[in-house]
């Protein structure tokens, strides 16, 4: 018996934890206020009170709703509710964006006929779910959603100015707020702002999530009240607001092209412009039963920092031929590969990978953006601002990219009798979707967090190889995607060099 | 020699996923040694994604192949030490996805016996294992393994019947930890989590085994059930991960035939039902030494 007790003891000690080590992010003050930020420029509003926000109810009606306030008391549940949604709506919002992203990003399965069913937005959670949120549907909708919170939240900070009401713990001082405090304005709410305009954003995105969404605003919109920095006419003012501009965003959006990017018709045309610009060799599907191209017109939805005749005047040179000197080296490398791929090749590969059931490198790089605004210590409008040019940077990258691969219909590596380890995309090759999302994100971080200009670009370098250590991109698709991806995001940084942030 | 085989090859169901352990009543005696090589081979075509039972002509058939060193030892009659270490390949015929290989994961088991009742002995193992290479843990289907420590605790009883025959049950249940992922995100549930350390449910499991066994000839038939605690169930159309909540039960026979010092046996086992794991078919045979350590 004193051995079975012995081995307990030493099951004990083998067991560890099992909670999931995931970093929390505490509420802080923001390092600026950032108080003219009601005149920078936006992205969709003409100007920043495009939408009314109504004028400040009176003193009296204002004093008896901070009173109201005051004397609330909350649960220990509500309490967690105000540490979550303290450490930012716009950082939280965008989590849920990502999250929903991952939860979606499932290819549909072939039917009994070997058909692919399209995903149908007007059933989005019949069999297969809409929307397949693959690379350019996740980034398009992190844009949307980043665009509609800046937006949202520049004509939130000139009424919060204009009207200048004091938070209810400046006009009571025995009001002690749960989150730390600062001398900004409250009406309207900046929290309230965020939810709604990203619940507008994210219900249109994942037109299934209605039910979850709600209960996310629900909680959104109740946590400045319980956390004491908010009266009710703050967060109605601000819900409002989020969601008429919102609606404006979602007006683009709905004209962008985005409805068109799946048509399949084209398909024909864009392989006799593939042979016409000198394609020998073409991609084919290389799934059973073979699934067609994912988005062939992706690359005709609009874009934001850049025109129709730039897309076309930075579009990358046509790749190297199956044949050509460097066509055969670069295959040689992924041949090498193939037979001896190293533990660290394999692990970069697998870091990078964000294939299906994960939020996709544009959600990955909206994370370290988020992370970097965070440690920054960014205001609302600020965080937001960033991640809007992010964001638009990495949908254009998405849109560059997807016009240049149907441009070519470049084979991929695995119709040269290459393994993965990561899993093929199901579209052309040439360029790498990753590279060129990398860098244009990397590129707009960098000009945001100069000090941090190295650690991005590494990443994002990174990322490029990632898919030459998987084995589905030929080294070219990399490199020239690369640069591409540091062209488009460059369009972003001069954009938002002119804004009239400080 | 007959004991060393039994005890080697009722551990071999526990390198195809981890669900099994050291679960017969047979003991080596004091100071006796046993080492076996042991090959194992393991393959689906179908598998349930969730509860959909479905194949994928985008893996095809998935084999897992296996090369199991093992050892076990006499402490006293009645305490036994068994360890063992696979070497695992795994790959799909059809598609593109890289089969990997490598050595998989470290045990050590400690089975220890006592007189319960009349004609029935009772059981206690315990094992531990850990991972021995830094292998891809979640490229699954196809990873060698589930990249997790893991500690077990069974509890058996054992009876003799008349003319040869034997009965034994038992239960055990698997604690295992989080495993440390290339990635630094994941899915668990309809929840994302911004880390790269996935906790792996814990599970138990359940068998029963009718045999006879005579001289140095044995034939036995079992059933067998695993199911983790908890877990999420396979997305539609996405592929297996290790939060999964794997269930199935298995039938098998096994069977021993022992001419002289060197011994031979075979296991066949097919999994009936389950939910996220693939409907696998599995054979193992070996051959075996056994020596005293004074």
């Amino acid at each position: 018996m004193k051995y079975i007790l012995s081995l307990f003891v030493l099951i004990t000690v083998w067991s560890c934890d099992k909670s999931v080590l995931e970093s929390v992010i505490e509420p802080y003050a923001p390092a600026k206020v950032d108080e003219a930020a009601g005149n920078w420029k936006t992205f969709i509003l003409t100007s920043p009170t495009e939408v009314t926000v109504p004028a400040l109810n009176s003193d009296a009606a204002y004093k008896k709703e901070v009173d109201s306030v005051k004397v609330l008391e909350i649960t220990a549940d509500q309490k967690a509710a105000v540490q979550y949604w303290g450490a930012g709506a716009v950082l939280r919002w965008n989590e849920i964006g990502r999250e929903l992203a991952a939860r979606y990003n499932i290819p549909p399965a072939a039917n009994a006929a070997g058909v692919y069913p399209v995903p149908n937005a007007a059933d989005p959670l019949a069999d297969p779910k809409f929307p397949f949120a693959n690379p350019p549907y996740t980034a398009r909708a992190l844009a949307y959603l980043s665009v509609a919170q800046y937006d949202a939240l520049v004509s939130a900070w000139k009424y919060k100015y204009q009207y200048n009401r004091q938070a209810p713990y400046v006009l009571d001082a025995t009001i002690k707020p749960l989150l730390p405090i600062s001398t900004m304005p409250s009406y309207p709410s900046e929290d309230a702002v965020v939810a709604q305009a990203s619940y507008v954003i994210l219900l249109a995105m994942f037109p299934g999530e209605g039910p979850f969404l709600a209960a996310k605003l629900a909680e959104a919109k109740n946590a400045p009240l319980w956390a004491k920095v908010n009266v009710t006419s703050d967060v109605v003012a601000g819900a409002n607001l989020g969601a008429a501009v919102a609606a404006k965003v979602m007006a683009r959006a709905k004209t962008d092209g985005m409805s068109a990017s799946n048509n399949q018709a084209i398909v024909p045309d864009l392989i006799a412009n593939a042979k016409k610009v000198g394609l020998t060799t073409l991609w084919a599907s290389q799934e059973l039963p073979a699934r067609p191209p994912m988005l062939p017109n992706y690359g005709a939805v609009k874009t934001w920092n850049f025109d129709r005749a730039t897309l076309e005047s930075i579009r990358p040179a046509i790749p190297y031929l199956p044949g050509s000197t460097e066509f055969t080296a670069d295959l040689a490398e992924l041949q090498r590969i193939n037979e001896s791929q190293t533990r660290e090749q394999a692990a970069i590969a697998n870091y990078w990978a964000d294939g299906p059931g994960s939020y996709t490198p544009p959600g990955h790089w909206h994370r370290y953006a988020c992370e970097a605004g965070v440690e920054a210590k960014y205001s609302e409008v600020r965080m937001a601002r960033m991640l809007a040019y992010v964001g638009t940077a990495l949908m254009d990258a998405g849109i560059a990219c997807w016009e240049t691969k149907y441009f070519y219909y470049s084979p991929r590596p695995q119709q040269f009798g290459l393994k993965t380890s990561v899993g093929l995309p199901n579209f052309p090759s040439y360029t790498s979707g990753h590279s060129t999302f990398s860098f244009a994100a990397s590129t707009v971080l960098a000009a945001f967090f100069p000090e941090k200009s190295n650690a991005f670009n590494n990443y994002a370098q990174q990322a490029s190889d990632s898919r030459v250590y998987g084995l589905i991109h030929f080294r070219v698709d990399c490199t020239m995607g690369g640069k591409h991806g540091k062209a488009i995001g460059t369009y972003a940084v001069q954009k938002a060099n002119a804004d009239g942030a400080q | 020699m007959k004991k060393c085989i039994t005890l080697l090859f009722c551990l071999l169901g526990f390198v195809e996923l981890k669900a099994q352990m050291p679960h017969d009543a047979i003991y080596m005696n004091k100071k006796l040694a046993c080492g076996a090589l042991i090959y194992g081979h393991s393959s689906w075509t179908n598998y349930w994604e969730n509860n959909l039972k479905r194949d994928n002509p985008n893996l095809g058939r998935l084999s897992t192949e296996s090369a199991t060193a093992m050892m076990a030892y006499g402490i006293t009659r009645d305490i036994n030490v068994i360890a063992m270490v696979p070497y695992v390949k795994t790959n799909a015929s059809q598609g593109n996805l890289m089969g990997q290989q490598g050595f998989q994961d470290a045990s050590v088991f400690v089975k220890v016996k006592s007189k319960a009742y009349k004609g029935i002995t009772a059981h206690a193992v315990v094992g531990l294992s850990t991972p021995v290479t830094n292998y891809v843990p979640d490229f699954m289907p196809l990873s060698i393994g589930l990249g997790t420590k893991a500690a077990m605790l069974r509890g058996m009883l054992s009876y003799a019947l008349p003319n040869h025959l034997y009965l034994n049950s038992s239960i055990a249940y698997q604690a295992r930890g989080k495993v440390k992922t290339d990635r630094d995100s994941f899915l668990g549930g309809s929840r994302l989590y911004n880390s790269n350390q996935v906790p792996v449910p814990d599970a138990f499991d359940g068998a029963f085994r009718l045999g006879y066994l005579k001289k140095d000839n044995q034939l036995e038939l079992f059933a067998e059930h695993f199911s983790c605690t908890k877990g999420d169930d396979i997305r539609r159309n996405d592929m297996p991960f290790l939060t999964n909540d794997l269930t199935m039960t298995t039938v098998g026979i096994y069977g021993k035939y022992q001419p002289k010092k060197i011994g031979v046996n075979a296991r066949v086992a097919y999994v009936v039902d389950g939910q996220n794991v693939g409907q696998s078919i599995s054979i193992s045979v070996g051959v075996l030494y056994q020596f005293k350590i004074n």
